[in-house]
C-alpha cells in the first residue's frame, strides 16, 4: 500500500529535481509535473477506498500521536489530495504548450511546491505543520503570479505578498497563543482538551487562526488580493489558484473551526459572512469588462456559496458544501483554461474581444460554455447538483429566516447568471471586433495539450453532473470526516 | 513591579507586533512596507520564543546527568521559531525582489501610485 | 421503457444533428425532419400505455422517474407536432443561413426537454428538464444574433428568477415532505398547513408564471418572440409557454388540488380570484397592446400573451367546464399562433426579411394557400365557428357567465374585440389591400414551408368542426382531477351541460358564409386599379407614401397607448438599472491601494474580538 507521505515527498522531491534538471537539460522539466501528479492521481485513488473505512494516521518520527509531526489520511483529506491532483494534472497537462517563455524550469518548480502545500495542508494534522504547508502554498503562488514579471502581475503580486504576510502573521500568533493554552500542537489534541480552557481565552486564538486562514480563503473583507492576483497571473496559475489555492485555505478555516473548536455556536456568523462574500463577488463581478477579473469575482462569489454551506454546519450542509468545492474547482479552471488560449490568441482581456471567438476557438468556446452553465447552476452539469445540495440542506432547518437567506443567495445566483449568460452570448453570437485579424481556421483553435485537459473538464463536470452518486458516495464520509470531531480524535489518539 | 517583570517578554513582542502594523497601514512606501512585515515576523518569532520561556531555564538538552526537565526551556517554540524565521526571510526576500521589479515598471515604490489594479 | 427511449431519441438525435450538419448540408435536414417526425411517432404509439419508468434510480438520494399518462401524453404530442412542422419549414428558412447546424440540433434539444418537463414523473426530474429547457432555448433565441441577443438575455434572466423561485418551493416541499414523486407530494400536501401551501404556490406560481408570460412577469416575451428566428418563434408561442401553462395544471390540479387550493386566501383574497384576475388582466391589456405594434411577430408575440390569459382564467377558473376550455385553447393556441409566426415567417423569407406591418401588403394573390391558412388561424384566435377556437372559448364565457362572474366574461369578452382588431389588422397589412410596387416579384413560399402550414390549418379545422377528438381527451383529464365529467359527443357536448353540437353551428356558419359571399360577389361594384392609378384632389400621389397600410389603427391608437404603456418592463429595466449602480458601488471597496486591504484585514480581526467581547458570541 501507498504511504499517504509520499503524497507530499514525492512532489516536494521532484520540485527540488527539476532546478537540477533544469541546469543540464530544460526540456523534460515540463513534464515532470505532469508525472508527480499523475503519481499522487494514483495513489489517492488507491489510498481512497482504504481510508474510507479507516483514516489512516502516519507516524513521522516514530513517536505516537500526540508527539511529533503525523499525518491523517481520512475521507477528506485524501478526497482532496485526490481533487488536488487531478485539477493539478489537468493544469500541468495544460502548462506544458502553455508556459513557453521566461524560466520555465522554475515556472514548473514552483508549481509542484504549489502543489505540496496544498496536499500538505490537506492531510497534516499538526497545527504548525499545517502553517508550513499554508506557507509553502503562499509563497509558491506569490511567485507564480509575477511570473511574466510584467506590470500588473508584479504589482498584483506585491500587494498578495502583503496581504499574505499578514494573515501569515496573524496564524502564527494564533498558533503561539494555542500552543501556550495546550502545550500541543496535534489537533486532534487541542480538540480533545478544548473545553478545559475558558472561552474567552479560546476565542482569541480562533479570532488569530481565522483571520490569517481566512486571508487565503479569501472571505469578504480579506479577499483584496484575489482579484488582482487571479486576473493577472498566467492564465493556467489562475486555474490553480482559483480551483487548488483558496479551496486549501478554506479547508484550513474549516478544520480550525469545526474539528479544532467544533464551533456551532458561531456557525451563524459564518454563515453571514458567506452570504457577504457572495453577493460582494457576483455584484463586483457583474459589469466588469476584463474576463479574468470577472472570473475572479466570480471565484470569491462561489467561496462565499461554500463559505455559507459550512456554516450551515450540519452534515448534508458541509456534504455540500464539498460538493460545491468539486465542482467550483472544475469549472473554474475550466473557465480559466479555456480563456487562456483566447486571450493569447486575441492578446487582450477585454470581454468585448473575444466576441466571436465561439468561430474561431469553437473546441475552447464550447467548454468555456459547459463551465459558466455549470458555475449557475444549470442542469445537467455539476453545479446543478452542488448547488442543490446546499440549498437543501438550508430548507432543511425549514426556518423562515434560513427560506429568506436562500433567497438572497438565489439573488447572487442571478447575478451570477446575468453576466455569465452576456459572456456566453458574446462568445458565440456577436460577430468580432472589427480589429481582430481575419481567421485562419487550422491556426486558431488551441493546441492539443490545451484542448485534452480542457476536454476532460468539461466531460468530468456533465459525467459528475448526470452521475452525481458517484461523488456523493464519497462526500458524506468526507463531510463526517470534517464534522465529526469525537470520530477525529478517536482515530487519530486511539481511545 | 511582578506583573511587569512576569509579562515585559510579551508586552516587547506585542509592541514590536503593533509597530509593524503601523507601518505596513501607514507608511506607503514598499520598502517600508516591506520592513515592517519584517518587524511583524520578528516579534511573532519573540512571541513564539516566549511562549515557551521558563524563567532561569537551561537549554533543552540533557548534557548533565540529573538536570532536571522541568528547569528546561520547551524545545517545540524553538524548532517552531526557526522554520517561522527561515518562512519569514524568504517572504521578505521575495518580496524585496518583487519591489525591485515593480520599481523598474513603475519609477516608484509608492503604494497609492501602483494602483492599475483596482475594483 | 417508452417515455425514456422517447427522450433518449430526442436527446441522441439532437446530437446527431449537429454532427451530420458538419458533414452535409442535407443529411442533416433530413435527419432532423425524420427524427422529429419519429418523434410524433413515437409519443403517438405511446397512447393508452400509461405506466411509470424509474430512469435515475439514485440521483443525490432521490428516484427519478419519468411518468406517461393521458395528461403527459397530451402536451407531448402537441409538442412533437408543432416542433416537427416548424422542422420542416426550417428546411427553406434555414437554407444557407450560418446557424442552420445548431439551430437544428437547439431545436430538437429543445423539443427533447420540453418532452422531459411533461413525462416527468417527479418534481425533482421536472425541474432539471425545466432548466434544460430554459437555457437551449436562450441559446436558440440568441443564436438569431442581432437584437436577438438583448431578448435572450432577457428571456434567461427571467427564467432564471422564476427557477430559482421554484427550486426553493421544491426543496421547501422536500424537506417538509420528505418525498418529490408527484403522486406522494400530492397526498402529502392535504396534510400541509396553508402557509406551506401558499409558499409552494407562490414560489411555483412565479416559476410558471414567468415562463407561460402572465402579466406582470410577461416583458420577456414580446422580445424574444418577434427576435427568434421564425420557426423557433413559432415553438416558443405555440408550445414552449405551454409548458408553464402544464406547470400550472400540475401546481394547481395535481399537486395542490382543488379543495386544498379554494381554500388558500380569506374572503375576495384567494389565490384563485387574483390569480383569476391577472388572467383576466392578461387578457384586455396586452391585446391592445398587440393592436399598436407595427412589427408582425411583435404583434404575434403580445397576442400570445393574451391568448395565455384566457388559459390563465379558465385554470384559475378550476370549474370543468373552464379547465376543458383551458386546456382545449391551450391545443388551440399551439396550432393556430405556431401557424401565424410560420406564416409570418414564410413572408419574411420571400420578401427578404420584412416583418413591418407598414410595408406590406396584397401578399394575398402571391400566397394564397398562405393567406387562406393565416386566415384561419386567424379566426381560430378570435374564436369563430368553423375553427377550433370557437370551442374553448364557448367553455370558458360559458363557465364565466354561468357561474355569475360577468366582469370577468366582459374582460374576455373585451380581449375577443381587440383580438378582432388585430387579426385583421394583420391580416390585412400583409396580405389583402394593394401590392407595394417591391414585391411584386415574391413568389408563393416554398413546399416546405406551406407543407406544414397547411398542415396545421388542417388541424384548426378539423378540431373546429369535430371538437369531440380533443374534447374527449380533455374532459377525461379533467376527470383524474375529480372535476365533474362533461357529456361529450363527437360534435360538442351533452345537453346537461348545456348543449353544443358544432355540427349545427358549422353548416350553419357555412350556409351564412356562402350566403355573404354570394351576395357579395353578386352585388360588388369593386373594380380592380393598379397601384399606380392612385389619384387625391387631382394630382398622383407618390408611390408607397400613402400606401393606407401605414399607420393602421392610427386613431384608436392615438386614444389609447397612453394607457398601455408596458409599466412592467420599465420597473425591471428600472430595477436592473438600480442594481447595476449597487453593484459598481459595491467593487470600490477594492480600492487597489494595499493599506486599505490590511486594514481590512486588521478591521475583521478587530470585529470579531469586539464581537466576542460584547455579545459573548463563542
Amino acid at each position: 500500500m501507498v504511504n499517504p507521505i509520499l503524497l507530499i515527498a514525492v512532489p516536494l522531491g521532484l520540485g527540488f529535481i527539476i532546478p537540477l534538471l533544469g541546469l543540464i537539460w530544460e526540456k523534460p522539466t515540463r513534464y515532470v509535473p505532469a508525472a508527480a501528479m499523475v503519481f499522487n492521481l494514483a495513489a489517492s485513488l488507491l489510498l481512497l477506498p482504504k481510508v474510507l473505512q479507516r483514516p489512516w494516521v502516519v507516524e513521522t518520527a516514530g513517536l505516537p500521536p500526540p508527539f511529533s509531526i503525523h499525518l491523517v489520511a481520512g475521507p477528506l483529506g485524501v478526497g482532496l489530495s485526490l481533487l488536488i491532483a487531478l485539477v493539478g494534472l489537468l493544469v500541468a497537462i495544460y502548462a506544458i504548450g502553455y508556459v513557453r517563455e521566461g524560466p520555465v524550469a522554475k515556472y514548473h518548480s514552483l508549481y509542484l511546491f504549489l502543489l505540496t502545500g496544498a496536499t500538505g495542508m490537506v492531510l497534516t494534522a499538526d497545527l504548525f505543520n499545517l502553517f508550513v504547508f499554508f506557507e509553502i502554498l503562499c509563497i509558491s503562488s506569490y511567485a507564480l503570479v509575477a511570473y511574466h514579471g510584467d506590470r500588473a502581475g508584479t504589482e498584483s503580486s506585491a500587494k498578495y505578498l502583503i496581504q499574505g504576510a499578514i494573515g501569515s502573521s496573524l496564524v502564527l500568533i494564533g498558533i503561539g497563543f494555542v500552543y501556550g493554552l495546550f502545550g500541543t500542537l496535534s489537533m486532534a489534541d487541542i480538540a480533545r482538551n478544548i473545553d478545559s480552557v475558558s472561552p474567552m481565552k479560546l476565542f482569541l486564538p480562533m479570532a488569530f487562526l481565522i483571520t490569517g486562514f481566512g486571508v487565503e480563503a479569501a472571505v469578504l473583507p480579506l479577499n483584496a488580493w484575489l482579484p488582482d492576483a487571479h486576473s493577472s497571473a498566467p492564465s493556467s496559475i489562475s486555474a490553480i489558484l482559483s480551483g487548488i489555492a483558496i479551496k486549501a485555505g478554506l479547508y484550513a478555516v474549516a478544520r480550525v473551526l469545526f474539528t479544532i473548536y467544533g464551533a456551532d455556536t458561531i456557525a451563524l456568523l459564518v454563515l453571514v459572512i458567506g452570504i457577504l462574500t457572495l453577493l460582494v463577488g457576483e455584484m463586483s463581478a457583474f459589469s466588469q469588462n476584463n474576463i479574468k477579473r470577472l472570473l475572479a469575482y466570480s471565484s470569491i462569489g462561489q467561496i462565499g456559496l461554500i463559505v455559507f454551506a459550512l456554516g450551515l454546519a450540519s452534515a448534508l450542509g458541509v456534504q455540500g458544501a464539498l460538493f460545491l468545492v468539486v465542482s467550483h474547482a472544475l469549472a473554474k479552471s475550466l473557465l480559466f483554461l479555456s480563456v487562456g488560449y483566447m486571450i493569447y490568441r486575441t492578446g487582450s482581456m477585454e470581454i468585448s474581444s473575444l466576441y466571436g471567438m465561439g468561430r474561431r476557438m469553437p473546441v475552447s468556446a464550447l467548454c468555456f460554455t459547459i463551465g459558466a452553465f455549470s458555475l449557475v447552476g444549470l442542469p445537467p452539469f455539476i453545479g446543478f447538483p452542488a448547488k442543490f445540495t446546499v440549498i437543501m440542506a438550508a430548507l432543511e432547518r425549514a426556518d423562515p429566516l434560513f427560506t429568506a437567506l436562500v433567497g438572497v443567495v438565489l439573488v447572487g445566483t442571478v447575478v451570477e447568471g446575468a453576466y455569465f449568460f452576456r459572456i456566453v452570448q458574446g462568445l458565440h453570437f456577436r460577430p468580432p471586433p472589427e480589429s481582430a485579424t481575419p481567421a485562419r481556421a487550422d491556426q486558431e483553435e488551441a493546441p492539443v495539450s490545451a484542448l485534452v485537459p480542457i476536454c476532460l473538464l468539461a466531460a468530468l463536470i456533465v459525467a459528475v453532473g448526470v452521475y452525481p452518486s458517484v461523488l456523493t458516495h464519497y462526500l458524506g464520509p468526507a463531510a463526517r470526516d470534517l464534522l465529526d470531531k469525537a470520530a477525529y480524535i478517536h482515530h487519530v489518539l486511539g481511545p | 513591579m511582578s506583573f511587569l517583570a512576569d509579562y515585559v517578554h510579551y508586552i516587547g513582542c506585542f509592541a514590536l507586533v503593533l509597530i509593524g502594523l503601523y507601518i505596513v497601514l501607514v507608511k506607503t512606501n514598499l520598502v517600508k512596507v516591506i520592513i515592517g512585515i519584517n518587524l511583524i515576523d520578528t516579534g511573532v518569532n519573540l512571541f513564539l520564543v516566549s511562549v515557551g520561556y521558563i524563567r532561569m531555564g537551561t537549554a533543552p538538552i540533557f548534557s548533565e546527568d540529573g538536570a532536571a526537565g522541568k528547569q528546561m526551556v520547551d524545545p517545540v517554540p524553538q524548532a517552531l521559531v526557526l522554520t517561522a524565521i527561515v518562512i519569514g526571510v524568504s517572504v521578505v526576500a521575495l518580496g524585496l525582489s518583487v519591489a525591485i521589479r515593480l520599481y523598474e515598471h513603475y519609477g516608484t515604490l509608492d503604494l497609492r501610485k501602483i494602483r492599475e489594479l483596482k475594483w | 421503457m417508452l417515455p425514456t427511449t422517447i427522450l433518449i431519441v430526442a436527446f441522441g438525435s439532437a446530437g446527431f444533428v449537429y454532427l451530420a450538419g458538419r458533414v452535409h448540408a442535407r443529411v442533416r435536414d433530413t435527419l432532423a425532419v425524420l427524427s422529429s417526425l419519429v418523434l410524433v411517432g413515437l409519443i403517438g404509439l405511446g397512447y393508452g400505455a400509461w405506466r411509470e419508468v424509474v430512469y435515475v434510480p439514485d440521483f443525490l438520494g432521490l428516484e427519478l422517474v419519468l411518468r406517461l399518462n393521458l395528461l403527459a401524453w397530451f402536451f407531448a404530442i402537441t409538442v412533437a407536432a408543432v416542433v416537427s412542422l416548424s422542422t420542416i419549414f426550417s428546411l427553406s428558412y434555414m437554407r444557407r443561413k450560418e446557424s442552420a447546424n445548431f439551430h437544428y440540433s437547439a431545436t430538437l434539444a429543445v423539443e427533447g426537454a420540453m418532452l422531459g418537463t411533461v413525462f416527468a414523473g417527479d418534481l425533482l426530474s421536472f425541474f432539471i428538464f425545466w432548466e434544460i429547457m430554459s437555457w437551449s432555448a436562450y441559446l436558440l433565441i440568441s443564436c438569431n444574433r442581432g437584437r436577438a441577443l438583448e431578448a435572450g438575455l432577457k428571456y434567461i434572466i427571467m427564467s432564471l428568477v422564476g427557477s430559482c423561485a421554484m427550486l426553493i418551493g421544491l426543496l421547501a416541499m422536500y424537506s417538509g415532505l420528505g418525498v418529490l414523486s408527484i403522486p406522494l407530494v400530492a397526498e402529502g400536501m392535504q396534510a400541509a398547513s396553508p402557509g406551506f401551501v401558499l409558499l409552494v404556490l407562490l414560489t411555483f406560481g412565479l416559476g410558471f408564471g414567468i415562463k407561460s408570460a402572465m402579466v406582470p412577469l410577461h416583458t420577456w416575451l414580446p422580445d424574444a418572440h418577434s427576435e427568434a428566428a421564425s420557426p423557433f418563434s413559432a415553438v416558443l408561442s405555440g408550445v414552449l409557454i405551454k409548458m408553464g401553462i402544464y406547470g400550472f395544471v400540475l401546481l394547481m390540479y395535481v399537486v395542490v388540488g382543488l379543495k386544498l387550493l379554494l381554500g388558500v386566501g380569506a374572503g375576495w383574497l384567494t389565490f384563485r380570484h387574483i390569480l383569476c384576475w391577472l388572467g383576466a388582466i392578461t387578457v384586455v391589456v396586452p391585446t391592445f397592446i398587440a393592436v399598436l405594434q407595427s412589427d408582425a411577430k411583435r404583434l404575434l408575440a403580445w397576442s400570445s400573451i393574451g391568448q395565455i390569459g384566457y388559459i390563465i382564467l379558465g385554470l384559475s377558473f378550476g370549474t370543468s367546464l373552464a379547465f376543458a376550455g383551458a386546456i382545449f385553447h391551450a391545443l388551440n393556441h399551439a396550432l393556430c399562433k405556431s401557424l401565424l409566426f410560420l406564416a409570418v415567417g414564410a413572408v419574411e423569407h420571400n420578401t427578404g426579411g420584412v416583418r413591418d406591418l407598414n410595408d406590406l401588403g396584397g401578399l394575398a394573390k402571391r400566397m394564397p394557400v398562405t393567406f387562406a391558412c393565416a386566415l384561419l388561424a386567424g379566426l381560430g384566435l378570435i374564436g369563430i365557428p368553423l375553427t377550433s377556437g370557437f370551442v374553448p372559448k364557448w367553455l370558458i364565457y360559458r363557465s364565466l357567465i354561468e357561474d355569475g362572474y360577468p366582469f370577468l366574461a366582459l374582460a374576455a369578452l373585451i380581449g375577443t374585440w381587440g383580438a378582432i382588431l388585430y387579426v385583421y389588422k394583420l391580416l390585412h397589412n400583409i396580405f389583402l389591400g394593394q401590392l407595394p410596387e417591391k414585391h411584386r416579384e415574391v413568389r408563393r413560399a416554398p413546399l416546405s414551408m406551406r407543407i406544414p402550414i397547411l398542415l396545421l390549418g388542417l388541424g384548426i379545422l378539423v378540431f373546429g368542426v369535430v371538437p369531440g377528438i380533443p374534447l374527449r381527451a380533455v374532459q377525461d383529464i379533467g376527470h383524474t382531477f375529480g372535476l365533474a365529467q362533461l357529456k361529450v359527443t363527437l360534435w360538442g357536448l351533452g345537453s346537461e351541460a348545456g348543449a353544443l353540437n358544432m355540427l349545427n353551428i358549422c353548416l350553419a356558419v357555412v350556409i351564412a358564409f356562402a350566403a355573404a359571399f354570394l351576395l357579395l360577389r353578386l352585388g360588388a361594384k369593386g373594380r380592380a386599379v393598379d397601384q399606380e392609378d392612385s389619384y387625391a384632389a387631382g394630382s398622383a400621389v407618390p408611390v408607397g407614401r400613402y400606401h393606407y397600410t401605414v399607420d393602421f389603427y392610427g386613431p384608436l391608437s392615438r386614444m389609447i397607448s397612453p394607457y398601455l404603456r408596458d409599466r412592467a418592463d420599465e420597473f425591471y429595466y428600472w430595477l436592473a438599472a438600480r442594481g447595476r449602480e449597487i453593484a459598481d458601488l459595491t467593487r470600490k471597496v477594492y480600492t487597489g491601494y494595499a493599506g486599505t486591504y490590511v486594514l481590512y484585514i486588521v478591521s475583521f480581526l478587530a470585529a470579531l474580538i469586539f464581537l466576542q467581547l460584547v455579545w459573548h458570541i463563542w
